[in-house]
């Protein structure tokens, strides 16, 4: 079977260049868009999504992880006696400024945790243990911190808010949206660089097996006045919707997405139609040898379908290509299957949808023109 | 008429454009019988190509009937694709050839269109234009041929599907004196050989010579 679709795309290879190269910017502008996006919202929960605790009780009318207030360290205990709750740990995420070797300053995010409590540290350990914070005002910071705060290791010794702290282990992986580099260190010790977050920020529970974390959740929430509390899956969404939505950064990467989709569209479009008008006698020919309607729009689906299918594996391909060099930027993009998926079933809608115009076209196409000289 | 092919019975055809309106045929009735040449001529703007884009179930006439192979013509979309794609084959004055498709793939594209597919259309289609001598030529693309070539692939697209009906719009009217005759006597010699019915219109009077009859149109009504 000659596919006439295949043999027209393939014909004038300049139009088929033009077409593949707009589909294939449409697709790496919305892969890295949406890519780079899922990237920051990792981070943006990042610290919620490690730490295996069930439930998150912290401060009321918490607008997201980051920007969290103390509360009571008496709530721990009212916590505990709420029935389902196995165990409790506290927990400390604060702001302070790290003096730097260059005489400058950096902001930075304290998380205080016990090392050795109910959840411990559970962030990959590239230098040091998770134990070497305690006993002495020791911390823990992040291998992707070196732009912000230099290229620190194990032994340096900076300050935060004026006390002196030393560096004792390195993790890898643990960036916030906020960008500010972590610090890690024990609960006792983040205690001690801000007068304000001297109590917890976060009470972390951890329900028995079996019990509806849903149920313990609205228990907590009867039991301890003054509080918010969240599931994991609660805090790490309500964070999330908090950068995507009250800051605006959803709906910036939600316009470049669109507009690379308007692009594309715009290009298939174009390109197709002008394919259908310099065949349009062609096709006017099918119809007067007595092919239908059906068959003619078929051709121009199938032309359009193998554009949507080379211009998507040429994106991507070029896609995961810019993704490792984000990612020797510090950048995080992630390219995950479902996106990929999603991706080309948005590709190939783009383009049969950028058909509709020359379907139309030849739908109303009187074959009577094949006798015209 | 057992085996009238095509028959038109005051076949009338008036072309509206706003307040005007336009008598482009007028009350025209013609048979052909199976194995019978026609040539229908005329002056430019007589009615021929719109008599034969009538008779060859494209353009719904405005007055009369059109009958196959002894069925009314109805005008409805897939009445009228079936109708096309089972009695008739067309040759254009201009071909009207695939550009993208190599001569053989022309040709197939019209068995494709009959549910002829794969190694069959393959054959039948090599077999068609070695027929019309081009076994040297099945996989040029039209740009690659010659004007009388390019004929000879349009008189085997319309030929392969050995349709009872074939209608020839000018078939010489692209082509130089000696390509036309020679196209002319192809077309006279595949319709004996094959036994079917052609509808020719045509300028060229040395079609007079080679059809069982010739019908003439002046101003939309035929005079002879």
């Amino acid at each position: 079977m000659p596919s006439i679709a295949r043999k027209n795309l393939f014909y004038d290879r300049t139009r088929f260049a033009i077409t593949v190269i707009g589909i294939t910017f449409s697709v790496v502008l919305i892969f890295t868009t949406i890519g780079v996006y899922l990237g920051f919202m990792q981070d943006a929960s990042f610290i919620v999504e490690s730490i295996p605790a069930d439930i998150w009780v912290t401060s009321k009318n918490l607008q997201n992880f980051n920007f969290a207030w103390p509360i009571s360290e008496r709530k721990v205990e009212q916590i505990k006696e709420v029935k389902g709750v196995a165990e409790t740990e506290k927990m400390i995420h604060s702001w302070g400024v790290m003096k730097l070797n260059t005489g400058g300053t950096e902001q930075v995010e304290i998380i205080g945790l016990d090392p050795e409590g109910a959840f411990g540290f559970p962030w990959t350990m590239v230098a040091g243990a998770p134990t070497d914070v305690k006993g002495g005002d020791f911390v823990i910071v992040d291998r992707s911190s070196v732009k912000r705060l230099g290229r620190l290791k194990v032994g340096d010794v900076r300050e935060i808010n004026d006390f002196r702290i030393k560096v004792v282990g390195l993790t890898k992986g643990l960036k916030s949206i906020t960008t500010a580099p972590y610090v890690i260190t024990s609960y006792d010790t983040s205690t001690l660089f801000n007068p304000y977050f001297r109590e917890p920020v976060f009470i972390l529970v951890r329900t028995f097996p079996g019990e509806p974390v849903a149920a313990v959740a609205e228990r907590i929430r009867e039991h301890v006045s003054n509080v918010d509390v969240y599931t994991r899956a609660g805090l790490s969404g309500k964070t999330r919707w908090y950068w995507t939505v009250a800051t605006g950064m959803g709906m910036g990467f939600l316009l470049t997405a669109f507009v690379g989709f308007v692009i594309g569209m715009v290009v298939v479009s174009q390109t197709i139609y002008s394919s259908t008008v310099e065949h349009i006698r062609e096709f006017g020919t099918l119809k007067a040898i007595g092919a239908t309607n059906w068959t003619i729009y078929k051709i121009i689906l199938e032309q359009a379908a193998v554009n949507a299918g080379i211009g998507f594996i040429v994106g991507l391909g070029l896609v995961l290509f810019i993704q490792k060099g984000y990612a020797a930027l510090g950048i995080a993009m992630l390219i995950p299957v479902p996106l990929m998926i999603a991706v080309s079933v948005l590709t190939l809608a783009m383009c049969l949808s950028a058909s509709i115009v020359s379907i139309r076209k030849v739908r109303t196409l009187d074959p009577v023109m094949v006798f015209r000289a | 008429m057992s085996d009238c092919i095509l028959e038109a019975r005051s076949l009338g055809k008036v072309y509206e454009e706003g307040p005007v309106k336009v008598e482009a045929v007028r009350d025209v009735s013609l048979q052909v019988s199976g194995g019978q040449s026609v040539a229908i001529m005329g002056p430019s703007g007589s009615g021929k190509t719109t008599l034969l884009s009538m008779i060859g179930c494209i353009l719904r006439p405005s007055r009369g009937d059109v009958f196959i192979e002894g069925r009314p013509v109805r005008w409805e979309g897939e009445d009228l694709s079936r109708v096309r794609l089972n009695s008739i084959g067309f040759v254009f004055q201009t071909f009207n050839l695939f550009s993208a498709l190599t001569a053989l793939e022309n040709v197939e594209v019209a068995l494709e269109l009959r549910g002829v597919r794969g190694s069959e259309a393959r054959r039948r289609a090599r077999e068609m234009l070695e027929t019309v001598g081009l076994a040297d030529r099945l996989n040029f693309l039209p740009r690659d041929l010659s004007g009388g070539q390019k004929q000879r692939v349009s008189i085997a697209r319309a030929l392969v599907n050995r349709p009872p009906l074939i209608l020839a719009d000018e078939p010489t009217g692209n082509l130089d004196s000696k390509t036309g005759h020679a196209i002319i006597e192809l077309l006279r010699d595949l319709v004996v050989r094959e036994r079917r019915s052609v509808v020719v219109v045509t300028h060229d009077t040395r079609m007079m010579d080679l059809v069982h009859r010739v019908y003439r149109l002046e101003d939309g009504v035929l005079v002879s």
